[in-house]
């Protein structure tokens, strides 16, 4: 029996072929979808001439759960474990924007110590974002030990949580109305040493990573984003702000109590490599972290004891309308629609803006002429998370 | 917009650029180094050492029979819809009992059905149950060999032994 592999000889030996015949194929290489460096299930297809990548095709919907229609059927309170779901790693931001959506079309007033333990989980969750960029960014770059040193602080914020929700990862916290459950005087303890470590530690990893020769080597002036760029996408967060442009949600369309707070917006500033490249959206989110500290700070100093939940009807029914509502998240802007039909318990529709989906389009713009080495550190850096690109 | 690659480096960039490679990495090892004596561990070996969970931690879900109305509030909560309740009617002239907090039960419960696999860990059922009775235990290792073994019927004895070592009041 002949099988596929019985091809026989080669008409010409193989040593023959002209060189320029070698060159006129690209080799298509599947980065993912278990690849270590895309932070869950993105596949992406590179075209690549020797080193060199020619194209990059992300394909996505891999971890697709169809959460936007599922919610269709859900009450507006059981929709919130499932937008738990979507960004994993800042599930407290996540849980918010669409609560808030909710609040703002319900009517609910918040209690002023609901609202600012809200501000207090956002920002404990966007350090707790950052520290897992920063030390899964490390990671594919080849240092093992910043993620480490970066889960060790993690752990602290999610056993916070865990305390204060009962989760680890998928809080169900932030209910329309407030919070779950109120912080003990202990536990806010905790959060104002945890602060202070975390300064030093923020400090650390500075002299740890971000100085470090072979990571700036590899980092700096890799995978550009022009300030157009940026734009033409429609980037934002992290990746817009290392493109050098001061926006955040926070500051400039302020929400919540955020305009009561004293923070600043870090933008990449070049002083290693460029405006734009990898270095300076790793080094935005360094920055961020300390920013989250001083909001942090800011918070435990206002907090007085209160009610954390407010008057919420029973059955929440919304009444005809929609909404479009954003929030800063810790990759980006975060937005849902939400639409009523009126008296109806589900959400007639709930669509999500998510800001990776917007970065991980950006792959193919930056990609070509990368090596791939660099092109996983570009992926690294742009901070992606898949739960939230698939919905 | 290309990323720029310095061929050549000047006479003084190349000894910089050594120096600065040298003394970074000298420094990241030391901070590192000091992790043998200077820093306790902190990771907790399993299996042998177990974490004391948060007094609210959502583990497995567990419904005490005794005090349950058939309400069917956490089924109806349940995002999943991995609680499974019948309930029929009690007899003409049985007493009426009450729960722990006064309320009567007036349906006899037939099937009170947890599909463990399906559940969320959200613990919006426990927030509506009115008498307090499903609650979420502290008990995290209940892995099985079928995915049939994950249902829980609280109506079977064994199950209904639990109770002693949940409750917790």
């Amino acid at each position: 029996m002949q099988t596929r592999w019985d091809v026989g000889e080669p008409e010409k030996p193989t040593i023959n072929i002209e060189t320029e015949q070698l060159k006129s194929d690209l080799l298509t290489l599947n980065m993912g979808p278990q690849h270590p460096a895309t932070h869950g299930v993105l596949r992406i297809e590179i075209w690549t001439d020797s080193e060199v990548v020619a194209h990059a095709i992300p394909h996505l919907g891999y971890l697709h759960r169809c959460m936007e229609k599922h919610s269709e059927n859900l009450d507006f309170r059981g929709v919130i474990p499932f937008v738990d779901r979507l960004d994993y790693l800042a599930s407290m931001n996540m849980e918010w924007t669409y609560v808030a959506a909710v609040e703002k079309m319900l009517g609910t007033e918040v209690p002023r110590r609901g609202e600012l333990l809200r501000i207090l989980t956002a920002e404990l969750q966007r350090i707790g974002s950052h520290l897992m960029a920063f030390g899964t960014y490390a990671l594919d770059l080849g240092a093992f030990t910043p993620f480490l040193y970066a889960f060790e602080e993690r752990e602290k914020i999610l056993r916070l949580f865990e305390e204060v929700s009962g989760a680890r990862l998928l809080y169900n916290y932030i209910w329309v109305g407030g919070v779950w459950n109120d912080w003990t005087s202990e536990q806010l303890d905790r959060v104002a040493t945890f602060c202070d470590t975390m300064e030093e530690e923020a400090k650390k990893y500075h002299e740890l990573v971000s100085m470090n020769k072979i990571f700036v080597q590899r980092t700096a002036n890799v995978g550009v984003y022009s300030l157009q760029d940026c734009f033409d996408y429609g980037a934002s967060g992290p990746v817009l702000r290392g493109s050098g442009l001061s926006w955040d949600l926070r500051k400039n369309v302020p929400y919540s109590l955020y305009p009561e707070f004293d923070f600043n917006v870090p933008v990449g500033t070049g002083e290693v490599g460029q405006v734009g490249d990898c270095w300076n959206r790793y080094y935005v989110r360094m920055r961020e972290v300390v920013e989250s500290i001083k909001i942090i700070r800011q918070v435990l100093a206002k907090l007085e004891p209160g009610p954390v939940m407010g008057k919420v009807p029973k059955i929440i029914k919304l009444p005809k309308g929609e909404i479009y509502l954003r929030h800063e998240c810790p990759r980006g802007e975060l937005a849902f629609h939400l639409v009523s039909e009126g008296d109806a318990k589900q959400p007639y529709r709930l669509k999500v803006k998510s800001p990776c989906f917007t970065h991980v389009s950006m792959l193919p713009r930056v990609a070509p002429g990368q090596m791939i080495a660099d092109f996983v550190a570009t992926v690294g850096s742009i901070d992606i998370v898949l739960g939230e690109v698939d919905r | 917009m290309s990323t720029t690659v310095q061929e050549t480096n000047s006479f003084k960039e190349y000894f910089s650029g050594l120096f600065n490679g040298i003394s970074t990495t000298v420094k990241g090892m030391w901070i590192t180094f000091r992790y043998v004596w200077a820093v306790k561990p902190v990771s907790i070996e399993y299996p042998e050492v177990r974490e004391v969970l948060p007094e609210r931690a959502r583990m497995r879900l567990f419904n005490d029979v005794q005090n349950c109305i058939s309400c069917t509030q956490c089924a109806m909560a349940c995002p999943v819809d991995c609680i499974y309740i019948a309930s029929e009617k009690l007899p003409e002239g049985t007493e009426i009992k009450k729960t722990s907090n006064g309320q009567a039960i007036r349906l006899k419960l037939t099937q009170f059905t947890i599909d463990t696999a399906l559940c969320c860990y959200c613990g919006l059922c426990t927030t509506v149950c009115p008498t307090e009775c499903l609650t979420h235990s502290l008990d995290y290792e209940f892995s099985q060999y079928t995915i049939d073994g994950m249902k829980y019927d609280y109506l079977a004895p064994d199950v209904i032994a639990w109770r002693d070592r949940i409750v917790k009041s």
